[in-house]
């Protein structure tokens, strides 16, 4: 139970979950991203050149999604003068991979920078659009990320793709009032978490343990990565698929059951009927990431002081494992001409210690360097909306046991489109969630395959 | 070439020689440059598959036999034919009743009406699509909240078995007043003379309106059913912006349009998108085609 | 005609039609007078608690600097231009088809016609490739410009010219040794008037409505029309941190004011619109 972190229990932690990444990778039996030898970083570009291009007027086109980023934009602006940042919101998330996808098609328009989430690293780099921030001295900053981040934007060749800005490691986030009010313990394994269900929608046919939205993959994923599954493996252009493997179909038959007996809800999360979901206690729990509660802070006002967080519960109680949901990263796109300023700019954005800090008191991102998750004042930090709980400090531990060696594939837009056809709607409909993701992986598969890769089972 | 001109009776109405070309050509540019060219570009693109892994590779009707064969573009083809056929008809006879009650003088507040009716048009797809998913919300919209305070659960239009019906109705709010428009100018151009005969014959409103009104709206009404098939099988807007609401109800493959879009854009199958839009036109073709020869030979009967 | 008896009956079943037809407009109007607050927490279809308009309004033109007021520009625009130029070629070319014979009239005219069926999809992305190569995307004519082409103003302005325009007029022009433009301009732009209007109008309505094309073509959010710019704002209402949430009020009071110009121009209008459609109506 992660209720105490300090330093020392949280290092503990990490270097244990380290050795069971480890562990399980070797007996997975496929090359993970971190562990294969990789192609030789290429030469390093020299300091002088370094300091002549931060000294030279460029502009920057810099594509992302996150409101307010001028005000770390300025601390960048301040320290070198001559370079400025061109700030473009070319839409969020999906709309953004699109136009960017387009515009490197077409040869015109791609920015020098932009927000890719680590889900969304292997896509960019499978076309090679990404640049290798290697050169420009990327690998020092390794110790400054939470690993399993720096495993997510690190090629198969030890490529470095991108700087980690933010994360979302997974929890739980209850309404303690309600939980009172039915008699609820806190569920600490997935066994607890299926008997409150049962019983609270029995006492009250009106509310539901939580909320497991039909349409939503990322989540899924991020209880796969905590279930231990491994559903992707990529190596060059060969690709092990395994979306249905043992721990995915046990992910799939726990939430196709309680779907079946009707004691979680399935509505699509993010609509309008959802946000009102929480503020008439529809439901319970939400099962989401680090930057959860400040989104519950928001659209749930009126249920301020009754909510409480914690761990998600666990298959195996006794080696407390999380995923992750969301967070993203800054890359540097092929083709730009500034690479040397945009890669320095890509550092310095999420290195910084006075942007770190920014991105969290600003835009309530959750950390993902290892110093301000250990920041006192950070850990320190008490939310009235969950009642005084320190909420930080349990997702930085949080955050200390999300599984490094999870990977992501250079499609995922097809596999979450896969997804929500065959699992996320045999969700909705009550059906055969674990038959379905059978038929997940035969259409990945198929797809694949047609777009040239090697595929490998597993 | 005075009174001589009298004599070339039946060219009178048009000019021969060059000038014609001088009115047509600025239309013709914009055409050949703006719809012919990426129209050929997307053809050229459809014979080609362009693999994330190997590039861009020559493959003749591949693509177009994989559509052929695609059960999903098959659903999707499917249930547009379906929405046509369901929708169709009930919007045409709203737009009909509509125009032919405005017309008649039987009815107080016409020209609020037809003003109230044709407001819809005006309304982006995207400020509509958004009205009534709200409208339609399955919890707490105003709909199901009536429900709840009369006593009975109100169906969810949001779920599989009502989608269809749900994005019928919100073409039809949105499009019914433009058919109605163009059915009522029809009726307006009827010479007066007909109805002052079927007045003489002793025909009410009601006779008058089956007997001499129909009839004469035909050509507009077949005009608005060709703008419906056209409409119908292209249907993309109002799927695509409830496809947030429900997600799991409507997938990638919804219709043919939404499938296109769906294989350009999440899985970066541009050629085989280009493809199916090919056959999607086809279809539309066709289509157009058996609606135009079944009704005119109604006529000839 | 049968003006002296009302139908009560239909009269009341017209009425009901009327109100299906306004009633989500209605609640579009409500919902802009609350605060996003009242919108998830009191019924849909009266008015909430705080009478919010104005706060909503303000707070909708003043978001992201101004935002929304460039977006309606652009919007307008777009729209101006396009219907314009669509129309000026569309009368143009409609009445070159309708009143002179050449060789390949018919042939060009069932080309041009038909491509009215041809999906709009088929086109989004080879245009974008082709704008792309010449540097036209993510400016305002990669939107007007496919937008200039009307196939249906065509087929209108076609049907309109072939009867709009009495053969002795032009004849007695002619006779009078007009050059064929100058007839055009002097002569028979008149009578063609309510045919260009309805095209016009018809054109303004289909880009300041449109979404796909600028959707795909525009990644700069100052370019946008309106209409993508709502559809981003909705999905950041959604897809952020708790305080876009308040971003979802803007969504609702910036869709009724652009529903606004348009119901006003229509209003407005509505003596040539009303006659230019029925000659596509009447024949065919």
């Amino acid at each position: 139970m992660l209720t105490s972190s300090t330093h020392l229990n949280r290092r503990r932690l990490l270097a244990g979950t380290a050795a069971a990444a480890v562990t399980a990778l070797t007996l997975a039996g496929c090359s993970g991203s971190s562990s294969s030898p990789g192609t030789a970083a290429p030469a390093a570009v020299s300091q002088a050149d370094i300091d002549k291009a931060m000294s030279t007027p460029t502009t920057l086109t810099f594509w992302t999604w996150v409101p307010d980023i001028d005000q770390e934009v300025a601390l960048f602006q301040k320290k070198y003068p001559a370079i400025t940042v061109k700030v473009v919101n070319a839409g969020q998330g999906a709309d953004e991979y699109t136009k960017l996808r387009t515009a490197l098609k077409a040869g015109k328009g791609a920015p020098d920078l932009a927000q890719i989430e680590y889900q969304y690293i292997p896509t960019f780099s499978i076309t090679k659009s990404l640049v290798d921030l290697r050169p420009y001295g990327a690998a020092a900053n390794q110790s400054k990320f939470v690993d399993w981040t720096w495993s997510q934007v690190t090629g198969g060749g030890g490529e470095i793709f991108a700087y980690p800005q933010d994360t979302g490691p997974m929890g739980m986030l209850y309404r303690a009032d309600l939980f009172d009010k039915y008699g609820i313990q806190v569920p600490k394994t997935w066994d607890d978490f299926a008997a409150a269900a049962r019983k609270l929608h029995a006492a009250d046919p009106k509310v539901y343990l939580t909320d497991m939205a039909a349409n939503e993959p990322a989540a899924w994923h991020g209880l796969m990565w905590q279930a231990g599954s491994k559903p992707y493996t990529v190596d060059g252009t060969t690709v092990g698929l395994a979306v249905n493997d043992t721990a995915s179909k046990k992910v799939a038959d726990y939430w196709g059951g309680l779907a079946k007996e009707g004691v979680i809800a399935t509505d699509p999360d993010f609509t309008d009927n959802w946000f009102q979901g929480f503020t008439n206690g529809k439901y319970a729990t939400w099962l989401t990431a680090a930057w959860g509660p400040v989104f519950l802070g928001g659209s749930a006002k009126s249920t301020a002081g009754k909510w409480r967080a914690a761990p998600l519960p666990q298959w195996d109680a006794s080696k407390p494992v999380s995923g992750n949901w969301g967070g993203s990263t800054t890359a540097v796109i092929k083709g730009s001409p500034n690479a040397i300023a945009a890669a320095k700019f890509a550092e310095f954005l999420n290195t910084d210690p006075e942007t770190t800090k920014m991105f969290n008191t600003v835009q309530n991102f959750f950390p993902a360097t290892t110093a301000l998750l250990a920041d006192p004042a950070f850990i320190g930090q008490k939310s009235a909306f969950f009642g005084n709980q320190p909420v930080n400090q349990l997702f930085a531990g949080i955050s200390g046991t999300v599984d490094k060696g999870w990977q992501w594939p250079p499609f995922l837009d097809q596999s979450v489109k896969d997804w929500t056809e065959t699992a996320g709607t045999a969700m909705a409909d009550k059906g055969d969630v674990a038959g379905a993701t059978d038929q997940w992986q035969s259409r990945l598969t198929a797809y694949a395959k047609n777009q040239g890769f090697t595929v490998r089972a597993g | 070439m005075t009174t001589t001109t009298a004599v070339a009776a039946p060219r009178r109405r048009s000019r021969t020689g060059n000038s014609g070309y001088l009115f047509i050509v600025p239309f013709l540019v914009f055409f050949l440059l703006f719809f012919l060219l990426p129209l050929a570009y997307a053809g050229y693109l459809s014979l080609f598959k362009d693999q994330l892994v190997g590039g861009t590779v020559f493959a003749g009707l591949d693509n177009y036999t994989r559509a052929l064969g695609d059960e999903q573009l098959l659903g999707g083809v499917l249930r547009v034919a379906l929405f046509f056929l369901l929708q169709v008809p009930v919007m045409l006879l709203i737009s009909l009743v509509a125009a032919l009650a405005i017309d008649s003088g039987l009815v107080r507040f016409a020209r609020v009406l037809r003003l109230g009716i044709f407001i819809p048009y005006a309304v982006p797809s995207v400020v509509a699509t958004l009205m009534w998913g709200y409208l339609y919300g399955p919890d707490f919209g105003p709909l199901a909240q009536l429900g709840d305070r009369l006593g009975f659960s109100a169906p969810n239009p949001l779920s599989d078995t009502l989608m269809l019906p749900a994005l019928g109705n919100i073409v039809t709010w949105e499009f019914a007043g433009y058919n109605m428009i163009i059915l009522y100018a029809a009726l307006r151009t009827v010479p007066v003379e007909r109805y002052e005969a079927a007045a003489v014959d002793g025909a009410g409103p009601w006779r008058t309106a089956w007997y001499i009104k129909i009839p004469a709206v035909r050509p507009a009404l077949l005009l608005c059913l060709m703008f419906s098939i056209i409409g119908s099988f292209q249907l993309f807007a109002e799927p695509n912006l409830i496809q947030r609401l429900a997600p799991n109800v409507i997938n990638s493959a919804y219709t043919p349009n939404v499938y296109a879009y769906s294989l350009a854009f999440t899985s970066q199958e541009v050629n085989y998108a280009a493809a199916v839009s090919f056959l999607l036109g086809l279809v539309i073709v066709a289509v157009s085609y058996v609606v135009l020869f079944l009704t005119s030979r109604g006529a000839r009967r | 005609m049968t003006r002296n008896r009302r139908s009560n009956l239909l009269t009341v079943g017209m009425l009901a039609l009327l109100v299906y037809f306004l009633f989500p407009l209605f609640w579009l109007t409500v919902a802009a007078t609350k605060t996003t607050g009242d919108l998830f927490s009191t019924f849909g279809l009266w008015f909430g608690h705080d009478f919010a308009l104005f706060t909503n309004i303000r707070e909708t033109f003043t978001r992201e600097d101004g935002q929304y007021a460039r977006w309606m520009l652009n919007t307008l625009g777009y729209a101006v231009v396009s219907s314009a130029g669509a129309a000026s070629l569309a009368t143009f070319a409609g009445y070159g088809f309708a009143r002179y014979t050449f060789r390949g009239r018919s042939a060009l005219l069932g080309l041009v016609l038909g491509t009215i069926m041809v999906p709009t999809t088929a086109l989004a992305i080879p245009t974008y490739l082709l704008f792309a190569k010449v540097s036209l995307v993510n400016t305002p004519w990669a939107i007007i410009l496919p937008s200039l082409v009307s196939p249906f103003g065509l087929f209108l302005m076609w049907v309109y010219a072939r009867d709009a325009v009495s053969d002795s007029v032009l004849e007695a022009a002619r006779i009078d040794g007009a050059g064929e433009l100058a007839i055009f301009f002097r002569v028979t732009l008149r009578s063609l008037t309510p045919g260009f209007v309805t095209v016009l109008l018809f054109t303004l309505v289909a880009t300041w409505n449109n979404y796909f094309l600028p959707l795909i073509m525009l990644n700069d959010p100052r370019y946008y029309p309106v209409t993508v710019g709502l559809s981003s704002w909705s999905a950041q209402a959604v897809g952020g941190s708790g305080a876009n949430a308040d971003l979802l009020a803007c969504v609702v009071t910036g869709s009724l004011l652009s529903v606004l110009p348009l119901v006003a121009a229509f209003l407005l209008l509505q003596r040539y619109w009303q006659s230019g459609l029925s000659a596509g109506a009447v024949k065919e």
